[in-house]
């Protein structure tokens, strides 16, 4: 097809689709006019049944806890994914760039810079702690904590330069990370079975309403959950940063 | 035989097991050895398949309902995430817990590079099918959908050196997040609409309603999603390109099982959701989905019969099957879809095992194309007998399960008066047979033109044909490609000769055990029994559950020696089909078939965008379908 | 209300499509994949919306008298901006590959796997 076709045909086949989009948006029920019955009764039953103040957090790991399992190995199976598919082929080789004209060196980073990333990277470190460990209470959890985690790896990265970074980066202790977050999910959903119930039925004692103990199993959910996203989510920046400063075309 | 207590913790270990594995495969490949990680990745798909199958066992008389964290509905109400495992679900996850195994046997030393993340890739990919056949939650469904995706976007994309690979993973990882969104939007609107993501519970409550313009959208873009995975023409311009480009161990995972998973999401939808609605909108969506089918039969038959490149060949192989799946299941009686299934098991097994021996061709000879190969077949007997075996089994030799799987298919057709179809699929099943067949014999016999010339029609020139990043080939060895010294041939690892093998065998026994036609007959109606099933999740009728309605599998003497001989006759039209593409003399027939049908061809880009128009298209047209059919 | 706030979806979805058909760079066309994708986080969220509603956090009530807005809608938002982040994250290393290997990111050059 040329463009001017695939333009026309689009044209068309977009007018359909909007017309089925639209066709379905308006049987929607008015905008803001209720919610269903369904999250009514967990909005109801959730800070009462789980002793959490944050409901969203109840759903993800606890009511629909199974969809938050898989979720978790979707970014694991993103992860393993990138890292095969960019490890270095076989024509090509990890090396770490060497400096042919020392005496013109670009000046290391200043150590104000240094600080700042120091400063920085160990504020978001309490920022993603704080986010995964609150997860019941209010909005956050392992994975928006987690996230926050890893990007504390990032500055880092910003203030040095990558090299040092490369040199000093725990790899296998990232890939740990990311494996024994997602098999602990695993584990503590077990934790269910043996207690007789059922796989990820939160069996712990549930603690008291607004404490930072409280909802079961839960929060070990959240903490196990941010020590994969976290380590996922710094192998990912790895991985394509390796792409640009160590990976090499081998010479033939 | 009581499999009660036990048999109810196998529901979460038959994912718990795969997900476990590949976890800590990921996390700790590092301190593995590399026949550890073999050997223990094996052990997990075989003790997965295992479960699902005493699954399948345990849920032959009533499905077994498990409700994840132990919320059970109240009221009616489904609270939390429920598995309905029935056999045919159970079943589909066990073979691909057997296409698994297979596979992770046949890459023994394959993926070194990728230091076991490979394996975990595989197990997720497992697990996420089970998942997608056990559940029975919408939105659940929509995740196991992503996350079978999300792994096999990467897995296609496995030999990352070379081009047709990254193009193929691009192609499909668009085209098949778009189709997921789809999916999602359609999710939303029946949740709006119904207040629920149960399936059963939404099922419910749309019983007996009008469709109105909400439901009809919601059909289209859940149905349109799903059909995007199952890759039914206009949707399937991603599959060539995925499946002709991925590592042949990954080929016999998407080509067994995971295109089917779409077909079985949406007759599980189908049978759950949308088929109380009120209106006997049944004919004539049957019309829809059997004109969907048709064209997908016929569209890939004719593409499969054009290809010199043996995993595109294959691939379009694959897709033509699909489309005669969905006329399976598309006449939506539980005799289709029983037909339907066990040709899904005998087609999987052995597309799987053709995948499997071309990549021992590949292995040995460097090359994927059916005319470099021409005559070069010599010294690889044994996966020349596979190849043949395995294209025979797809024109239903008997006594393989396919042969079983197509009567029972021929035999709903006529029972829903349609006995045309049977010529449909004959002839889809023969030109796609036979194009193995031709291949074969190129490739082992030496038959054929000596060279092909470029304008020559009929067949394509073979896109991206190139050699696998494999571990234990040395990149020298691979740079001299096709002249390789004679002399010094590698000698094929067992570990690649017998999966292939193995698997045709378990199609052979499949179809040698007595009373497999009633079985699946059974697991279709148990499958399309809605008021069962909505009774099973959400227990709110009182009293004990009824037994389902039994099929009765027409098993007349006469009627299955006519099936018999009609299977040979296929055999034998799959080899004159063969003889006639090789044949010198009919060139000028080939060169007027292939004039006919290079603007179909043609439209085969492999560009994204055109695929995600014709995508676009696909979903406006099945809305306005299922407007017509709904309504 | 409705028609703009159920509209922006279907415009969100058919933009994000349409830059999809048309891009001529592939880290431009994986955005308009997002594009497309928020489409649908956007609907969820406006399913579960209630008028004046507050977010489904329990603490310090008396200060957010109201009905709270739907927490499931929120939860599978959360689940798909993880799928959409995953999926973005492969395709772009895909791309990388991509420039590498073929030498550009024009996704209408790339002819490898053309019938």
């Amino acid at each position: 097809m040329s463009r001017r076709v695939r333009l026309m045909l689009f044209a068309v086949a977009a007018a359909g689709l909007a017309a089925t989009l639209g066709v379905g948006l308006a049987g929607l029920p008015s905008f803001g006019a209720q919610i269903t019955d369904y999250a009514r009764m967990l909005n109801e039953m959730a800070p009462r049944q789980r002793h959490v103040t944050d409901v969203v957090s109840a759903i993800t790991f606890d009511y629909r806890g199974i969809d938050t399992l898989f979720e978790e190995f979707i970014l694991l199976a993103a992860v393993a994914g990138i890292s095969v598919l960019l490890r270095p082929l076989s024509d090509e080789i990890r090396q770490l760039p060497r400096d042919k004209a020392p005496e013109r060196s670009i000046p290391p980073p200043s150590p104000a810079v240094w600080l700042l990333a120091a400063f920085l990277s160990s504020l978001l470190v309490l920022t993603g702690l704080e986010t995964v460990t609150h997860g019941t209470l209010t909005p956050g959890g392992g994975f928006q904590g987690g996230v926050i985690l890893a990007s504390a790896l990032y500055v880092v990265y910003l203030g040095t330069n990558y090299v040092t970074v490369e040199r000093f980066q725990p790899d296998a202790l990232l890939e740990a990370s990311d494996g024994v977050g997602a098999s602990g999910y695993i584990l503590i959903g077990l934790l269910g079975l043996l207690a007789g119930a059922h796989f990820l039925s939160n069996v712990v004692g549930l603690g008291a309403t607004g404490s930072p103990i409280s909802g079961g199993t839960i929060p070990l959910l959240n903490l196990v959950v941010g020590a994969e996203v976290a380590g996922g989510f710094a192998i990912l920046a790895s991985e394509f940063l390796d792409q640009t400063a160590v990976i090499r075309t081998r010479r033939r | 035989m009581d499999l009660g207590v036990s048999a109810s913790a196998l529901v979460p270990a038959s994912i718990a097991v795969p997900l476990a594995g590949a976890a800590l495969m990921a996390g700790f490949s590092r301190l593995m050895p590399r026949w550890a990680r073999d050997l223990s990745a094996i052990a997990i798909a075989l003790a997965t398949t295992t479960m699902t199958l005493i699954l399948m066992a345990a849920s032959a008389g009533r499905p077994m309902i498990y409700w994840f964290s132990g919320w059970r509905p109240s009221a009616g109400m489904a609270i939390g995430i429920d598995y309905a495992v029935g056999p045919l679900g159970a079943g589909m996850a066990s073979l691909a817990g057997v296409l698994a195994s297979a596979a992770l046997v046949y890459c023994w030393r394959y993926f070194d590079s990728a230091r076991g993340r490979h394996h975990a890739l595989v197990l997720i990919f497992l697990a996420g099918s089970v998942d997608f056949c056990l559940t029975g939650d919408l939105f659940n469904l929509f995740v196991a959908l992503e996350l079978v995706a999300v792994t096999a976007f990467a897995l296609t994309g496995y030999n990352a050196g070379y081009p047709a690979p990254l193009q193929g993973a691009i192609n499909f990882a668009v085209t098949n997040s778009l189709g997921g969104m789809t999916v999602l939007m359609g999710v939303g609107f029946l949740y709006a609409r119904t207040g629920s993501l149960n399936l059963a519970q939404i099922g419910q409550a749309l019983t007996g309603r009008h469709a109105d313009g909400l439901v009809v959208a919601a059909f289209a873009l859940l149905t349109g999603g799903f059909l995007v995975k199952a890759a039914i023409v206009p949707f399937h311009f991603w599959l060539p390109d995925a499946y002709g480009s991925a590592p042949i161990p990954v080929c016999v995972l998407f080509a067994g099982v995971m295109s089917e998973l779409g077909l079985f999401a949406v007759m599980r939808l189908w049978v759950t959701v949308f088929s109380g609605l009120a209106g006997g909108s049944g004919p004539r969506m049957r019309a829809v989905l059997l004109g969907f089918g048709i064209l997908t039969a016929v569209v890939g038959a004719v593409m499969a019969l054009a290809q010199l490149h043996l995993k595109r060949m294959l691939a379009f192989v694959t897709m033509s099957h699909l489309g005669i799946y969905l006329i399976g299941v598309g006449l939506l009686t539980p005799l289709g879809l029983a037909g339907a299934s066990l040709l899904v098991i005998g087609d999987g097994l052995a597309k799987s095992a053709l995948f499997l021996g071309v990549g021992v061709v590949q292995h040995q000879r460097a090359s994927v194309s059916e005319t470099k190969l021409r005559g070069r077949g010599r010294g690889l007997a044994v996966t020349g007998g596979t190849l043949v075996l395995g294209a025979l089994v797809l024109a239903d030799l008997p006594p393989f399960v396919s042969s079983a799987g197509h009567a029972l298919l021929v035999d709903a057709a006529d029972q829903a008066g349609l006995p045309w179809m049977e010529t449909v699929i004959a002839l889809s099943v023969i030109a796609a047979s036979g194009a193995v067949l031709r291949a074969a014999a190129r490739i082992w016999l030496g038959w054929g033109d000596t060279e092909i010339s470029r304008t020559d029609p009929g067949t394509a020139d073979d896109p991206g044909e190139e050699a696998e990043d494999r571990a234990d080939t040395p990149v020298a060895e691979r740079a001299q490609g096709s002249q390789e010294p004679s002399g010094q041939q590698r000698r094929v690892p067992l570990t690649m000769m017998l999966p292939p093998l193995a698997l045709l065998a378990i199609g052979l026994g499949l179809g040698l055990t007595s009373g497999i036609a009633d079985h699946a007959a059974a697991a279709a109606a148990a499958f399309s029994d809605r008021a069962a099933y909505a009774m099973a999740v959400l227990g709110t009728h009182s009293g004990s559950m009824p037994p389902g309605g039994r099929i009765v599998v027409p098993v007349s003497p006469v009627a299955s020696a006519g099936g018999v001989l009609t299977d040979l006759g296929q055999v034998l039209a799959a080899l004159c089909v063969a003889g006639i593409a090789l044949d010198r003399r009919a060139l000028r027939f080939r060169r007027a078939l292939a004039v006919g049908t290079g603007w179909l061809r043609r439209l085969h880009s492999g560009l994204v965008g055109d695929q995600v128009t014709w995508l676009a298209a696909g979903l406006a047209l099945l809305a306005a379908l299922g407007e017509w059919a709904l309504h | 209300m409705s028609a703009l706030a159920y509209g922006v979806v279907a415009w969100l979805f058919v933009i994000g499509i349409y830059g999809v058909v048309t891009s001529r760079n592939l880290i431009h066309l994986v955005v308009c994949l997002s594009v497309a994708q928020s489409a649908t986080d956007i609907l969820l969220l406006e399913i579960g919306y209630r008028s004046g509603g507050h977010a489904p956090v329990f603490v310090s009530l008396p200060a957010h008298p109201g009905p709270a807005v739907d927490a499931v809608m929120q939860a599978l938002a959360l689940t798909d901006v993880v799928v959409g982040a995953a999926v973005t994250a492969l395709l772009l290393a895909l791309a990388v590959q991509v420039h590498k290997r073929a030498g550009t990111l024009d996704p209408d050059a790339l002819r490898a796997t053309r019938d």
